[in-house]
């Protein structure tokens, strides 16, 4: 599944769209983004390991986004964890793309051990398949669970679960966290969900 | 603490007065008028001047005030009014309400606050009437499920055992609503009651979170029960009597704290953990069990619960001053009743007004008895308060743990030392005494 | 059973032994949450926390509010805090809007931030102090906290929910004199919390009840990735206004207290310690401020973002490392707003600690997590 580059970085021409590059106007250097050289490093070394599959998002300072696809998550999730030395999420949220007809759900994995890595944050970000008529849990609206590589996403998780109407499989607590156990409504952070009055 | 005036009507202020003329008028007929008749009727007239004194007799009061000393002091010697007024409830209440008052301000200022303040002119001294009135206008909600009988009585036995504990202690010499042989072991009879009408409140109350404080009552209750009484024994030891009168008039020279100094602190601890106050207050636990087996009381239910509770614990201080501190011993602080009062009256220049029988109303000694004993009560119920402003609760593994372990090791190095003591000769026949 | 369970709700067996108790929204031990603790005897067997009791949709309300608009309701999940409950955001909003704050307005801030840190750990210390039944210690800090809210009223106009920190630095200049008056105030305080040693921490039936309970270790602590006082308890040295130094912490001198037991003495103890900390930051960076100078970056009444670009921001809070993640797409309001918040991430500590502990241990080992109910629903 093709996951599209949301998220240019804020200066010239990214590298992966292939147009020619053009000298930006307002900046004086050349067409390469200057990236940061640490966070560069820890993209290509997921570039490295898993080549096709992802796609580097952006390099920023102190920030490396990777948008890989549903598939393949809960493998880069492992390298991450296990090749790179992040070791817990630091939050789990959703972003409803009803254009794309895509959810996006987006983990942001740091620290706490490797020094070397403690301003890091790894954004990590998969889609989801989004229907027009959730039914939440049973229809094709479903990510493979992070919990097993990072065990501290067990809450957020569930939020994102009863928020969007993503459901994760694998997860062993699927239940209602935040909203009434009676709610019956569409999932509240959706696009299509209107707060009353606006 | 605004006061919105209303409209002045005079027809309403008119009736307002009205209002209160009926209500006082009625009270007095409906009320006052038996009570009187049944003081007068009931109460053992005394015989005065060889002649029995008959109510009408004592109504001529209104004319000569003098006439109504003998009978006042008839009817102090009289148990109604040692039951009700000066050695028992009405003496134990009034301590309870000032001790209740006195905890409030205290607690404040080491919490930096004012405490109780506006109710009253002087700092807040009518607070505990407002409360008083406040509970009794409140609406008694019991669960649906409860066991009614047994939930509505056990307030009232609550209070019932206070006060049968309240009347054994003797405030001067002479001045004891109970006076029996055997006080100590009646004591101990009836403080070992408590938990049993704690349990019988929590159980009937039909819900989790009395249940919980219920049993954690009873734990308590009963494992500070057997530190409780062998820390006494020391000093019964010392005394040779179980009567508290007479352990209390035997400190005449020395209070037994002196050479008994563990056995008043164990007994402190265990007084403490029986009255439920903090460091001990788990059956109350607020942040863990709402408030534990008083959850389901309200209204007065609740107001009579915590009279109960003061009363327990001035009768608690008393019963530690009674054994440890010397009870109404001290020295004669009260000036003697001036003599010339008794045979020649009170002379104001020509006329003088006769010697007036029946005066004096209180002899010295139990004036004197009287002022120690309240003074060193309240010096106790002060300790008592303190430990609520410094200390967290303890937790119930470890209160059971200080119960039944340290607390009657110690009792019983208390009760080696006073047999130490007593065969040493320093005390008992033949000793210091 | 015939019927299917909708997802998002589960079957439980009631056994005749376990006793489930409500530690419930109207429980004095349980602040604005529900606890569902299944007991044996005194031990709790099982524990389910249900947060959720004051959700309030803030992300959703984010996306409906443009930018400036958007500061006084996000503040809300923590009113005594709001100013770190901001700072992320403000933060994420100045870098999507392109906006160079002015060094005043950073100093102001991280002042602004340190008071407000401080009169969030003197509330939550009432409340632990009254969780375990010590009244004292419910009193003296929110009587001490007086003196901090007091200067905060100065600084901003309002005693909480500050609504003082806005993308382009700060609302309002600091008053004339308050550089004496705040010295003043936090010297006296200072002197205050240090005497919380003698009265609390000190305290042997404190410790008795909380040494040794409700043990996180180190490698748990980091697996499950809770932050703040939680973490350091536990051994880990961490803390953002070193580690990731955002505004002027950089030229501030910041020391991180770190104890290694990890149970709930520990905890209870690690942000009495951050306090004294801030309260040199303050005196730091009252010396360092600059003495005049623009305070606020005016912007345009409807700021629009330039591009698709999201931004991931965080700050160290009174409870640990709040994190903001602003997604934008170039119109006024911002596209997705999720707040990180410390709380709901020590959520997840809470029902591994209270497997196995006594019933007894259960307020101080909950309120040892730094946890603020209101926050972690939003």
């Amino acid at each position: 599944m093709s996951t599209e580059t949301e998220n240019p970085p804020t200066d010239a021409k990214p590298e992966v769209k292939t147009p020619p590059p053009k000298p930006a106007p307002k900046k004086p250097e050349a067409a390469p983004v200057e990236m940061p050289a640490f966070e560069k490093s820890i993209s290509d070394k997921i570039v490295e390991k898993f080549g096709d599959k992802i796609e580097v998002g952006f390099v920023k300072e102190d920030r490396v986004r990777i948008n890989v696809g549903r598939e393949n998550v809960h493998e880069v999730a492992e390298f991450i964890r296990d090749g790179l030395n992040y070791d817990h999420v630091e939050s789990v949220s959703g972003v409803d793309y009803p254009q794309d007809n895509e959810i996006e759900v987006v983990y942001h994995i740091g620290s706490y051990t490797e020094s070397s890595l403690a301003r890091q944050v790894l954004v990590l970000a998969t889609r989801a398949q989004r229907e027009t008529n959730p039914i939440p849990g049973n229809d094709a609206t479903k990510l493979p669970t992070l919990r097993d590589v990072f065990y501290s996403v067990e809450f957020h998780e569930r939020e994102v679960f009863e928020m969007f109407g993503v459901f994760f499989e694998g997860h062993p607590d699927n239940r209602r966290l935040l909203l009434p156990e009676d709610w019956a409504d569409l999932p509240p952070l959706r696009k299509d969900f209107a707060i009353k009055g606006r | 603490m605004s006061v919105i005036a209303p409209n002045f009507k005079l027809s309403e202020f008119i009736k307002s007065l009205l209002d209160n003329v009926f209500w006082i008028i009625l009270i007095l007929v409906l009320i006052g008028l038996p009570a009187v008749f049944m003081i007068l009727f009931v109460i053992e007239l005394p015989v005065i001047d060889g002649e029995l004194l008959t109510p009408f007799l004592a109504l001529t009061w209104m004319a000569d005030p003098s006439r109504i000393l003998p009978v006042v002091q008839a009817f102090m010697a009289t148990d109604i009014f040692r039951v009700m007024a000066f050695p028992g409830f009405g003496f134990a209440a009034l301590l309870a309400a000032a001790t209740i008052f006195v905890e409030r301000k205290m607690l404040a200022k080491l919490q930096l606050r004012v405490g109780p303040f506006y109710c009253g002119k002087f700092e807040g001294i009518l607070q505990l009437m407002g409360d008083g009135l406040k509970l009794i206008s409140k609406e008694i909600i019991i669960p649906a499920k409860a066991d009614k009988p047994i939930f509505w009585a056990a307030p009232v036995l609550f209070v019932a055992t206070a006060a049968a504990f309240v009347a054994f202690i003797p405030v001067a010499p002479g001045w004891v609503v109970a006076d029996v042989e055997m006080g100590l072991l009646g004591v101990f009879a009836v403080i070992g009651f408590f938990p049993i009408i704690t349990i019988l409140s929590a159980w009937s109350a039909n819900s989790k979170f009395p249940f919980i404080g219920g049993i954690r009552a009873l734990f308590q209750m009963v494992s500070f029960e057997i530190p409780l009484i062998l820390s006494l024994l020391g000093a019964v030891m010392l005394t040779g009597s179980l009567n508290l009168s007479e352990i209390a008039a035997s400190q005449s020279s020395f209070p037994w704290i002196v050479f008994l100094p563990i056995g008043a602190i164990v007994f402190f601890i265990t007084m403490l953990a029986e009255l439920e106050r903090i460091p001990f207050d788990l059956p109350e636990a607020e942040s863990e069990i709402v408030a534990g087996w008083l959850t389901e009381l309200s209204g007065m239910m609740y107001g009579l619960v915590q009279l109960g509770t003061y009363l327990k614990l001035y009768a608690f201080a008393g019963l530690f001053v009674v054994i440890f501190l010397g009870g109404w011993n001290g020295p004669m602080v009260v000036p003697p009743f001036p003599e010339e009062l008794l045979t020649k009256g009170i002379e104001m220049g020509p006329i003088v007004a006769g010697p007036f029988p029946g005066l004096p109303l209180f002899d010295q000694e139990m004036l004197n008895g009287a002022l120690w004993f309240v003074l060193k009560t309240v010096a106790v119920i002060f300790f008592i308060l303190l430990p609520r402003g410094v200390f967290p609760r303890i937790r119930v593994d470890m209160l059971l743990n200080l119960g039944w372990t340290k607390l009657i090791g110690l009792a019983f190095v208390n009760i080696f030392i006073a047999l130490g003591l007593l065969y040493a000769g320093v005390l008992g026949p033949g000793g210091l005494q | 059973m015939t019927f299917t369970l909708p997802p998002g709700l589960a079957l439980q067996k009631v056994d005749e032994r376990i006793m489930t108790l409500n530690v419930g929204p109207q429980h004095p031990g349980s602040g604005h949450m529900r606890i569902i603790v299944q007991i044996d005897g005194d031990y709790i067997v099982a524990c389910d926390p249900d947060p959720g009791y004051v959700h309030r949709g803030e992300e959703k309300m984010a996306e409906y509010r443009n930018y400036i608009t958007n500061i006084p309701h996000l503040e809300r999940p923590v009113i005594h805090d709001s100013c770190n409950v901001l700072y992320p955001y403000v933060l994420g909003a100045e870098e999507l809007l392109g906006i160079e704050v002015p060094e005043r307005a950073k100093y102001v801030r991280v002042i602004a931030s340190e008071l407000n840190r401080c009169i969030y750990i003197m509330y939550w210390l009432a409340i632990y102090g009254i969780f375990l039944g010590h009244s004292t210690m419910f009193m003296w800090p929110a009587g001490d906290r007086e003196l901090l809210i007091d200067l905060m009223e100065k600084m901003t106009g309002a005693r909480v929910t500050h609504a003082h920190f806005v993308p382009g630095g700060v609302r309002n200049d600091l008053p004339p004199n308050f550089e004496d008056v705040c010295l003043r105030q936090v010297n006296y305080f200072e002197k205050r919390i240090k005497e919380y040693a003698a009265v609390f921490y000190d305290n042997p039936i404190l410790i008795s009840r909380t040494q040794d309970t409700g043990v996180l270790s180190r490698e748990d602590a980091i697996r499950y990735g809770t932050t703040g006082s939680v973490l350091r308890a536990s051994g880990v040295d961490y803390d953002l206004r070193v580690k990731e130094p955002y505004d002027v912490y950089d030229e501030l001198d910041v020391h991180t207290n770190v104890m290694k037991e990890g149970d709930s003495y520990a905890r209870s103890r690690i942000p009495w310690l951050d306090m004294i900390e801030s309260c040199n930051i303050i005196r730091q960076a009252l010396q360092k401020m600059p003495k005049s100078g623009s305070v606020r970056v005016k912007l345009k009444p409807n700021p629009k973002t330039k591009g698709l670009e999201s931004v991931y921001k965080r700050v160290e809070s009174g409870r640990g490392s709040l994190g903001c993640y602003i997604v934008s797409d170039a119109k006024t309001e911002p596209y997705r707003v999720k707040l990180s918040v410390p709380s709901f991430r020590n959520l997840i500590a809470l029902p591994n600690l209270l497997r196995g502990e006594k019933l007894g241990n259960m307020p101080s080992v909950y309120w040892s997590l730094n946890y603020w109910p209101v926050e972690a629903d939003r």
